[in-house]
């Protein structure tokens, strides 16, 4: 896992810094300090504090004996998850009375026990499979996608632990919300669904709806290249919105080729925030 | 069945149940339903005992998005929603 180091006035910032270039929250990091700030004289700072943070590989214990609770019960014979999600399914598309999205969303979950049967099965003793979380994820997809009586294809990339879902369709506004808060609240809970749920401690999972993400971090680049231009021109620093830790790794991303500017966050999420400053000749 | 049919949010309700469903050990122990609330609908989510912290997750994050998730469900059945959660 790797490994990123960065360094700043006090270890909340460094720590801070980190999660921005990590692009994941605080609670999935791991951090070692590796120089505390030393106070110079006069309350001026002399060394500054260095951290390294890497995205946390492993949970804590309650997580693992959770998920072997889970195994035992699944190893019982037509008792399994799959079977009872069957079950259910099938009530719902007989019962279901046709209030508008409902039976296709009984359609869209039918299909997907038959599908679970192939997915790899987990030795207890090893993590889950790149694939297995892929196809937890893509379920979990589909059946909101029923859910919503919406349609919509998945595509899954993967590279080492990256796993990339793609999702397609029709109206996925819904899923995208303004600025994209609902495409972040599915991916927390893709997170959720296919990761954490099976005991996933080592893949990264990133969700973009309707190629959402790929524009906006287009978009997001060219307004970063913008506003470091009237930095760089006034010599003035400009605070930004707030705006989300992957949002925010793409403005330090985008500005860390320019040697005119600088970048740092301020602030607590929710409204933590980049801030583009003239670069210091002093550094 | 778990979804109550006179729950005048059926997106939401299958939303709200298909997410929890996929987040919890027990599945079957998810139960969704809905009440009147002061100007909006109150979805009622009551997981396993030994789900509710998984549903909830780290500092209300995964409460947080099932929230944000519910409510943009609602606005296609034209409702607001709130969604509480209980074991």
């Amino acid at each position: 896992m790797e490994w990123v180091e960065t360094t700043a006035k006090t270890i909340e910032e460094a720590k801070e810094l980190a999660l921005d270039q990590l692009g994941v929250a605080v609670d999935d990091a791991e951090f070692e300090v590796l120089e505390e700030p030393r106070p110079g004289l006069f309350g001026r700072t002399r060394g500054e504090a260095r951290v390294r943070a890497r995205v946390r590989p492993t949970k804590p214990r309650p997580k693992v004996e959770r998920r072997d609770r889970r195994r035992k019960g699944a190893d019982k014979p037509d008792q399994t998850d799959d079977a009872a999600v069957a079950a259910d399914v099938d009530t719902e598309a007989v019962e279901a009375p046709a209030p508008t999205p409902k039976p296709r969303a009984a359609k869209t979950a039918a299909r997907k026990p038959a599908k679970k049967t192939e997915e790899p099965v987990n030795d207890a003793n090893n993590t889950p499979t790149v694939e297995a979380v892929a196809a937890e994820a893509e379920k979990f997809i589909h059946g909101l996608l029923g859910a919503l009586g919406l349609e919509g294809t998945t595509a899954v990339r993967h590279d080492g632990e990256d796993i990339e879902v793609d999702v397609d369709g029709e109206n996925l506004g819904v899923l995208i919300g303004p600025r994209g808060t609902t495409l972040l609240a599915v991916q927390d809970l893709v997170r959720v669904a296919a990761q954490r749920r099976i005991g996933d401690h080592t893949t990264r999972l990133r969700l973009d709806i309707s190629g959402y993400r790929e524009k906006r971090q287009a978009a997001l680049a060219r307004f970063a290249m913008e506003q470091a231009d009237e930095v760089a021109s006034t010599g003035e620093e400009r605070g930004l919105e707030p705006m989300p830790s992957a949002d925010r790794k793409v403005i330090h991303d985008a500005l860390s080729i320019r040697t005119d500017v600088e970048t740092r966050s301020e602030g607590e999420d929710p409204r933590r925030r980049v801030v583009i400053a003239p670069a210091s000749s002093a550094n | 069945m778990t979804v109550e049919n006179q729950i005048p949010a059926p997106v939401a309700s299958a939303v709200l149940e298909h997410v929890v469903r996929s987040i919890v050990d027990n599945p079957d122990a998810v139960v969704v339903s809905g009440s009147p609330g002061r100007g909006r609908l109150r979805l009622e989510v009551r997981v396993g005992p030994d789900d509710l912290g998984r549903v909830i997750g780290k500092r209300g994050k995964t409460a947080q998005a099932i929230r944000t998730l519910v409510r943009a469900a609602a606005s296609r059945d034209g409702v607001d929603v709130e969604v509480d959660f209980v074991d």
